[in-house]
């Protein structure tokens, strides 16, 4: 490994560790003398009923919300990079507009307007909630995979595949994707994260999901919170680990650009 | 590029974007827009007075310290995220670095709020682990150079989350940096510095700027780990807004409005910027 | 308070148009007895009030606890918002109702603030999800009447809160009240504050803390009232105590990090000055920090939190038997061993059932003797002037 990769890296490492560490070394602390060491605060969280509930709402909710991004998405800004370039902009600024719009505004807004929308839609987070998590997780899924796109050549691969006869869906499904595999991983990747940690939305639209857990724990229970921030960190990263071997799985033979 | 005669039929694939934009993004937005020219007086009605408030202390240092730090983070997270997207897709690293690196700041992205501020204050708070590791060996007093509680702290903070963001957006880009150009490079007789200055970084310079943009935004409408750290002393126009919408204290929502309308107005000028920019970069890059 | 009540009729002569739709009105029936039913004008909205429909009732009285706990019973559930389970004792008050009545409470958002309470009633109006009542500040309670937001109710106690602590129509009562205080971890600091100028002594250099900012935090403001009464200002002029904050953020001793019990316990803010009833739980919930909490006689400020009920409650019945319960000898107990001081004080401790235990659990009376309270009009004067001085003064 060259020598400026691994200085990097090991700065990299210490900046992203240390923290977690000090976490860690708090949540062993025992409540009754502010010192080491008890195991208290993760048998805290884990014989917690509502970790368990919440997290299982979160989950489902994220993987519905990465769902509908890429199939909403993906096409879109491939379509625009094929034929449509000239309304790239135009995207990447209505891009930008999520992060404007505060969470409660939207969140307020969205009620208001949907406040005569069915039962299954309203009442639910795999409704409503999911609806908005996807217009949230658009600024992260665009500059990933406009990024992605750009890194190929659209138009060789879409007449490549074309003059073979493959239809536009066989094209995009079984020749474009896996090209943009990296990027529509890091988008999918941000929305997960979005997912589990977006707290206001949820709180003011009274939906029990894993973060209002994770904020009430963070505000009432000190050695709990520590505790509890290093297992969802945990529970995530394996999810996005699991979310990558899928990735690898599906798509490891067409890589026609960057082969990593 | 294809004939012009398909562009109508062609824009009929983005309509379920558009409709779904439209639909769960404008018009809940809307009511930013045009409650910002409400009126808080009894009889309702426009005015343009939350607007021009805007421009008085202390929101005026809130934008400037919004802006300040939103784009001080966005640049050293472009930079440091680049340096390390680029030393673990690299030849020489092990490929194990990379799914590692990739899901960890898939984590760290969205790590922020409360359990980001007390992870810091934890090690370099005043009681933080390094803190006394080094008062203890050396009398080294860390929070004299590093203090947390302040705008230089907090910036140090957000590159928890801006440094990861950048490298997930970064690293698609980087493996768009064909291994042939830059063998190609070498052979010519060129330097690594010279690869780099006339076919690496133009090559990626559309998607550094997209990157700086989506940066600079993510920083610039975050406010929960701003405000565990210093509860407002660095002032953020997030945290203003939400004094004025949802606190206990304080009821504007008009003037909340007219905030997140100047947040809006800020990054729509960096996006007027950002399209000439990013033209001409596309054409170092074609 | 007579100030706020000539307001409150101006405004509530104005009613806002909620958007609800006619039929869904007249699907909830019990909501719609209770009068909030913005059919149109404000004029039929007022007379649909007075008028007496069927429905749950507005004033409560022994004989009519019976019935109430039997409607309430057969809702079987109730909503709640923003109740934390350690913030006066809540978690008590709310597994003893749950235990004694059989109705199952869901707690929304425990730590939210006022505002969200408010925005909840309004935003899921005719929702099954909706809070059913509400435990807001006053300025919200008092905003919250003026829109509409609240029913009208007359508790079987109602005529022993202090007038100063209620809306004489009924439209909200004040549950508890407190004191700011100061708060210690023991072990850090050496030398006690007793008052708030002893807070800038340089003992206490990087330990002073706030429960937030007090443009959001209604702990960080009374912060700020207590500083101005010490410092030569008064309820209404904060000036001093604003003054006072950014003397104390000059000389080191003030860091801006919110205290939480996460702080508290970790000993990362060894002084806090927040409410009583919250720093004095804090002494047995983390024994490892050695809190303690002093009243500084210098400037002892209080304030109340209100109880209200939802005028579209999906659960109309339970919630004013939530009310009722609270309001109880038994549920005022239930505060008092949350370390806050209930709003029937006065009148438990002249009937004598206060038992002597908890009453030695609190700081002593004769500083409470002192205590002053702002009027609305007090309140929204400091915010003003914290709004456009705090940022300045004490921020970066």
């Amino acid at each position: 490994m060259s020598l400026s990769a691994t200085v990097w890296l090991l700065l990299a490492a210490l900046y992203f560790l240390l923290p977690l560490v000090a976490t860690f070394l708090f949540s062993l602390r025992r409540v009754q003398t502010n010192a080491c060491c008890s195991l208290a605060a993760y048998g805290f969280v884990v014989h917690n009923g509502d970790f368990w509930h919440t997290l299982r709402v979160s989950g489902v909710l994220a993987l519905e919300v990465i769902a509908i991004s890429l199939v909403l998405f993906v096409p879109t800004i491939y379509w625009v990079h094929l034929k449509l370039p000239r309304l790239r902009p135009v995207i990447a600024f209505l891009a930008l507009v999520p992060f404007v719009v505060p969470p409660i505004v939207l969140v307020v807004g969205i009620l208001k307007v949907y406040k005569g929308s069915p039962v299954w839609f309203y009442d639910r987070p795999n409704g409503i909630l999911a609806a908005t998590y996807v217009i949230l997780a658009f600024p992260y899924m665009f500059f990933s995979l406009d990024a992605g796109f750009r890194a190929i050549d659209v138009h060789t691969l879409t007449e490549a595949s074309q003059s073979l006869g493959a239809s536009w869906p066989v094209t995009l499904v079984r020749v474009i994707l896996p090209n943009i595999r990296a990027a529509a991983l890091a988008g999918s990747f941000l929305a997960l994260a979005i997912v589990m940690g977006e707290f206001t939305i949820a709180n003011l639209a009274q939906f029990h999901t894993f973060p209002i857990f994770l904020q009430y724990v963070n505000e009432t229970q000190p050695y709990g919170a520590a505790a509890l921030t290093l297992i969802s960190f945990g529970i995530t990263w394996a999810a996005m680990l699991s979310l990558l071997f899928i990735g690898r799985k599906r798509g490891g033979n067409l890589q026609l650009a960057g082969a990593r | 590029m294809s004939g012009r005669r398909r562009l109508p039929l062609a824009w009929i694939a983005t309509v379920p974007f558009f409709a779904y934009t439209v639909a769960f993004l404008f018009l809940p937005a809307g009511s930013v827009i045009t409650g910002a020219f409400k009126s808080n007086s009894r009889g309702g009605g426009w005015t343009f007075s939350n607007v021009t408030t805007l421009f008085h202390e202390p929101y005026r240092h809130a934008y400037i310290v919004s802006i300040e730090v939103s784009a001080i983070t966005a640049a050293l997270g472009a930079v440091l995220g680049f340096a390390v997207a680029y030393a673990m897709i690299r030849d020489n690293t092990p490929r194990i670095f990379r799914g590692v690196i990739t899901t960890f700041s898939g984590v760290a992205a969205n790590f922020g709020g409360i359990p980001l501020a007390f992870a810091f204050i934890a090690t370099i708070g005043p009681l933080g682990i390094v803190t006394v590791f080094l008062r203890n060996h050396g009398g080294y007093e860390l929070n004299q150079h590093l203090p947390l509680f302040t705008q230089n702290g907090v910036e140090f903070v957000y590159l928890y989350f801006q440094i990861p963001l950048a490298i997930l957006v970064i690293a698609p880009a980087i493996d768009g940096l064909k291994r042939e150009w830059r063998e190609a490079a070498s052979n010519l007789g060129a330097s690594s510095w010279q690869y780099w200055r006339h076919v690496g970084i133009p090559v990626l310079l559309p998607s550094m700027l997209g990157m700086f943009i989506l940066l600079f935004g993510n920083a610039f409408a975050a406010y929960a780990t701003a405000y565990a750290l210093t509860t407002g002393v660095v002032p953020l126009i997030p945290i203003l807004i939400g004094a004025y919408y949802q606190g206990n204290v304080l009821d504007n929502p008009h003037l909340a409005q007219a905030m997140a309308f100047g947040m809006f107005v800020v990054l729509a000028a960096m996006m007027v910027a950002y399209i000439p920019l990013q033209r001409r970069a596309q054409r170092w890059a074609k | 308070m007579e100030d706020y009540e000539a307001q409150e009729i101006e405004f509530w002569a104005k009613l806002e148009e909620e958007g609800m739709s006619r039929s869904s009105m007249l699907r909830r029936s019990a909501a719609a007895a209770f009068g909030l039913t913005v059919m149109g004008s404000s004029a039929t909205a007022l007379a649909a009030t007075r008028a007496n429909l069927a429905g749950p009732p507005a004033t409560m009285t022994k004989a009519g606890l019976a019935d109430l706990v039997k409607a309430a019973k057969k809702e079987g559930h109730l909503n709640t918002i923003a109740l934390p389970p350690d913030w006066a004792n809540y978690g008590e008050m709310m597994s003893t109702f749950q235990k004694k009545y059989g109705i199952k409470i869901s707690n929304a958002n425990p730590n939210g603030s006022s505002a969200e309470e408010n925005q909840a009633v309004q935003s899921l109006k005719g929702d099954s999800r909706a809070p059913d009542a509400v435990d807001d500040g006053p300025a919200f309670a008092i905003s919250g009447t003026a829109q509409g937001l609240f029913a009208k109710y007359k508790n079987e106690y109602f005529n022993t809160i202090p007038r100063a602590m209620k809306d004489t129509r009924g439209y909200w009562v004040g549950d508890y009240w407190g004191a700011i205080s100061i708060g210690y971890n023991a072990n850090l600091v050496k030398t006690p504050p007793k008052t708030w100028k002893d807070l800038l002594k340089s003992d206490y250099h990087g330990q002073v803390a706030l429960n937030g900012s007090p443009l959001t935090s209604g702990s960080a403001v009374a912060g700020v009232f207590g500083a101005a009464i010490a410092n030569g200002g008064s309820l209404n002029d904060v000036g001093p105590g604003i003054d006072f904050f950014a003397k104390l953020k000059s000389s080191g001793n003030f860091i801006p990090v919110q205290s939480t019990p996460q702080t508290v316990a970790s000993g990362q803010t060894p002084i806090s000055i927040d409410w009583d009833y919250l720093n004095l739980g804090y002494t047995k919930q983390y024994p490892g920090a050695n809190w303690k909490t002093t009243i500084p006689a210098d400037g002892v400020y209080g304030s109340y939190y209100c109880q209200a009920i939802n005028a579209s409650a999906p659960h109309p019945y339970a919630a004013r038997l939530w009310q009722e319960f609270m309001y109880s000898d038994q549920g005022q107990i239930i505060w008092l061993k949350g370390f806050t001081h209930p709003a029937r004080f006065q009148d438990l401790s002249k009937r004598k059932v206060i038992p002597k235990a908890l009453l030695a659990a609190l700081p002593s009376a004769a500083i409470y003797a002192k205590i002053a309270f702002a009027n609305s009009g007090q309140q929204t004067k400091a915010k003003t002037l914290i709004a456009s001085q705090w940022p300045s003064k004490v921020g970066s």
